[in-house]
């Protein structure tokens, strides 16, 4: 027999209460339901991995150099510019893409070693991988029967 | 590089915009989106610019038949089905979008590059569609 064993702190729980709401939605009302209307650009995701939480983030035509990421105690911030320019002489049959600047801040339940945070920029989305401290980590614990 | 008749929004604070669903076709599993697109005109080509983050060079399909563009596009930079998700503000799925072209194009000239999750399609118009000058005779 295994079961799970967390050194769960508080914070975890509004999450779980949350999740189990969202799978009761879903069932009743199809998948929308768990997104929650995000205020601030850009949207993002969080993911937990067990010994991580992944935070995704979709910037399209934000360039490596236009982003910046910073981690500070359990704050993360993502800054930065997305032009949108087109030569002279164009005229415009339909414009909805989004030009600008954005600047937002996600508040993580502990604080982040911010040496042990991996980064990567593809295709336009960011994907963070924020490692928990060790005392948050989930363990398997192995109980064994005779 | 300079712009004439495109308002530029280069100072405004970006604003957070849901994607938008499109009818779920029976056909394929998942959610579609329909991207955000920019159809600009220039004196030789037209310039359709679509938002698809997630997507690379091998994920897009465009076509153009009977005149009319067709986009179609599934991310691979995409959560690993094991992570559990426990906040969330965006769906992913895949990406479709047709627009009837106007003017006549030159099919066999069209290129398309895919850069940070956008996609920029370059439709040359035919030659007898773009702009000749003509020579005023001096009397």
């Amino acid at each position: 027999m295994a079961f799970q064993e967390s050194a769960r702190a508080r914070w975890e729980e509004p999450w779980e209460t949350l999740e189990r709401l969202r799978r009761e939605m879903q069932t009743r009302f199809g998948p929308p339901a768990w997104l929650s209307a995000a205020n601030v650009y850009p949207p993002i995701n969080l993911y937990d991995t067990t010994d991580s939480l992944v935070l995704m983030a979709e910037l399209p035509g934000v360039r490596h150099q236009d982003l910046d990421v910073s981690v500070q105690g359990s704050q993360v911030v993502l800054r930065g510019q997305r032009s949108i320019e087109y030569p002279e002489g164009a005229s415009a049959h339909r414009r909805e893409r989004q030009a600008g600047a954005f600047h937002r801040s996600v508040e993580l339940p502990y604080v982040v070693d911010a040496e042990k945070v991996e980064a990567s920029y593809q295709n336009g989305v960011l994907v963070l991988r924020l490692p928990k401290p060790g005392e948050r980590q989930r363990r398997q614990i192995q109980v064994r029967t005779s | 590089m300079a712009t004439s008749d495109i308002p530029q929004a280069q100072d405004r604070k970006m604003e957070p915009r849901g994607k938008e669903t499109l009818e779920r076709e029976g056909t394929r599993p998942g959610w579609v989106f329909r991207p955000d697109v920019d159809i600009v005109e220039m004196p030789e080509e037209y310039l359709v610019t679509a938002d698809l983050p997630g997507v690379g060079e091998d994920d897009v399909q465009i076509q153009l038949e009977k005149g009319v563009l067709t986009i179609d596009a599934l991310p691979s930079v995409r959560p690993d089905s094991a992570w559990h998700p426990v906040h969330g503000e965006y769906r992913v799925g895949a990406y479709r979008r047709e627009f009837a072209m106007s003017e006549a194009i030159d099919a066999e000239a069209i290129t398309a590059r895919v850069q940070d999750g956008v996609l920029e399609i370059r439709l040359p118009k035919t030659r007898r569609h773009q702009p000749r000058r003509i020579e005023i005779a001096r009397g």
